[in-house]
């Protein structure tokens, strides 16, 4: 029997994130770890690198808590919700302070993960030619992205874009056992390269199962349990983003977020509210039924849509 | 029972103008808004082969209600397949799709599109999303279909920044940069549709939306704008088009606007 790798969400964030980290965070709009955000902010991490191929209100909450100083990402924003207010005025205004952002695709920051998780330096890429994004970075200076030949001959041009390798990273999965072995379904998101390019992941999931469970069903398994450094057991833990076969998005609460964080002090009230008020991800919750009742709760409960098993005999 | 399809709204021409571009059999990159009801109207009408796919990873879906996000938790019960960004993304970026939506914060003359900054990059007046898989999917779709809001600042001589290139200053530019995609097709505005000279690249209105000026075009668009020699009024939807994107498509009013 390994030993468990279980643990509280501040645990995790107070024994594995520290001040000026390169952290890897993962999801796609979809599964978007909640709980450990919301930790990082409480417990008040400073001068952090964070990357996502897409961002949404996750990074603008810690942008405004200023808990980032470096952006890696291709886009911060909510599709048609709207903007993110901290981000802009982080960008625009330098509010609460100036923070820099390395502008990437979408497929680029992917690629400089799967570069990270095959340990090779770099990975030349069809996109970014021809852009500005080719003519301007932040701190990476000329080591953001390359032009290169194509060294077999073909006279092509790519994009040569650097290898990724956070310090840790956190996503939010389904289940995984308390060995970090982490099976996710639906949209994978950046998973599983973003987290494999990691050196150490901290995972949080809906519900915590055997090793047995997993084994069952070991093409489901996005990431093994070796690279996983904690274990949090956290059900609705991607609210308001939405977990496949749990909870779907709840699109009110992010209209909610975006409408009151117009203004520091609306986002503020929000955040004292949300965040800073409740103690863990229970008391969120229990806020939340408080605020808007059992039924709307449950209400975003998913329907069943379960698959077919298959057999794995030999 | 058919008189109340018989109106139809600046929303609706364009969804509908959109799915006249896409061809059946055609693997298309879908975005959410009216790319999303253009594509899924194409699906539902001339195109019933189209493969749609997201960025998020889902290929072939067929959602059972219209999705609301590019992860929306709908794609993926149905879906051929469903795996992440290197598998929505990857073929997009491997040339293997046809068509691909964008839109932008501004388009310039060559179709070059802008969804960075109004403004100095360093020191933005506005910042907006970034590429996301913009610049990926104007790098690697056959063609691209650009939708806009048409006002001057949006159509400016050259864009502040390049974020997704689309014929760079005209003529061969783009062909020497050797990416898969050949580029934006067709531009749908808010007034009007346009397409890109077959040499010089340069946009041109093709048509105009039904109630609009030609004059109102050329004001609201920041250079000398070519207009074709056989300019025609946008053609309207059909009753049955408005029928599927009101009752079938978006019978919540997500994109077309709340009845």
């Amino acid at each position: 029997m390994k030993t468990s790798k279980v643990m509280t969400a501040k645990e995790a964030v107070s024994k594995f994130i520290g001040d000026g980290m390169t952290i890897g965070v993962g999801g796609f709009f979809h599964a978007i770890s909640y709980v450990i955000t919301h930790e990082i902010i409480r417990q008040q991490k400073l001068h952090l690198t964070i990357c996502q191929p897409s961002f949404n209100e996750h990074a603008d909450q810690m942008i405004g808590a200023g808990c980032v100083d470096r952006i890696v990402s291709s886009y911060v924003w909510m599709e048609v919700f709207g903007p993110l207010h901290c981000f802009r005025r982080a960008m625009e205004k330098g509010i609460p302070h100036k923070i820099e952002m390395e502008d990437y695709t979408n497929f680029a920051v992917m690629a400089r993960y799967l570069a990270g998780a095959l340990g090779i330096p770099y990975i030349p890429i069809n996109s970014m030619k021809g852009s500005d994004m080719m003519n301007y970075s932040a701190w990476m200076g000329e080591n953001k992205v390359k032009l290169v030949q194509d060294p077999f001959g073909s006279g092509k041009e790519y994009a040569a874009v650097p290898a990724l390798t956070p310090d840790i990273g956190y996503f939010h999965v389904q289940r995984a056992d308390e060995e970090g072995n982490c099976q996710m379904w639906g949209i994978w998101g950046d998973a599983p390269w973003s987290m494999r390019a990691c050196k150490q992941v901290i995972v949080s999931c809906e519900e915590i199962v055997s090793r047995d469970i997993i084994g069952r069903d070991p093409n489901r398994t996005i990431l093994p349990g070796y690279k996983v450094v904690a274990v949090v057991e956290a059900p609705f833990g991607a609210h308001p983003k939405h977990t496949q076969g749990y909870y779907d998005v709840d699109r009110d609460f992010i209209f909610k977020y975006i409408r009151e964080s117009q203004t520091p002090e609306g986002w503020q009230k929000f955040m004292d509210e949300w965040v800073y008020g409740v103690e863990d991800r229970e008391g969120y919750l229990k806020k939340y039924v408080d605020t808007y009742g059992m039924k709307q709760f449950l209400g975003l409960k998913a329907r069943d849509i379960s698959s077919s098993s298959v057999n794995y005999g030999f | 029972m058919a008189a109340k399809y018989t109106d139809f709204t600046l929303q609706e021409l364009m969804a509908v103008a959109a799915a006249r571009e896409i061809k059946d059999g055609e693997k298309v990159i879908i975005g959410t808004g009216l790319p999303l009801l253009g594509a899924f109207l194409a699906q539902k009408t001339h195109a019933p082969n189209m493969v749609a796919i997201y960025e998020s990873g889902a290929i072939d879906c067929k959602p059972l209600v219209t999705p609301f996000s590019v992860a929306d938790s709908v794609l993926a019960p149905g879906s051929a397949m469903q795996g992440g960004l290197i598998e929505g993304l990857g073929i997009v970026h491997a040339g293997e799709l046809d068509v691909g939506f964008l839109g932008g914060a501004q388009v310039d003359r060559y179709g070059n599109l802008n969804t960075h900054v109004i403004g100095d990059y360093r020191k933005p007046k506005v910042r907006f999303a970034g590429s996301g898989g913009s610049n990926d999917i104007g790098a690697g779709c056959k063609r691209t279909i650009i939708m806009m809001l048409h006002q001057k600042q949006r159509f400016p001589e050259k864009v502040d920044f390049v974020t997704t290139p689309g014929y760079f200053r005209g003529g061969n530019e783009r062909e020497r940069m050797g990416f898969y995609g050949d580029g934006p097709s067709v531009v749908v505005s808010t007034l009007g549709i346009l397409r890109f000279h077959p040499e010089t690249k340069e946009m041109y209105l093709q048509s105009y939306h039904p109630g609009i000026k030609i004059e109102t075009i050329k004001a609201n668009t920041g250079w000398e704008l070519m207009i074709a020699d056989d300019v025609t009024e946008t053609e309207p939807p059909t009753l049955e088009q408005i029928r599927l994107l009101r009752d079938e498509l978006d019978p919540k009013g997500v994109f077309l606007g709340k009845k």
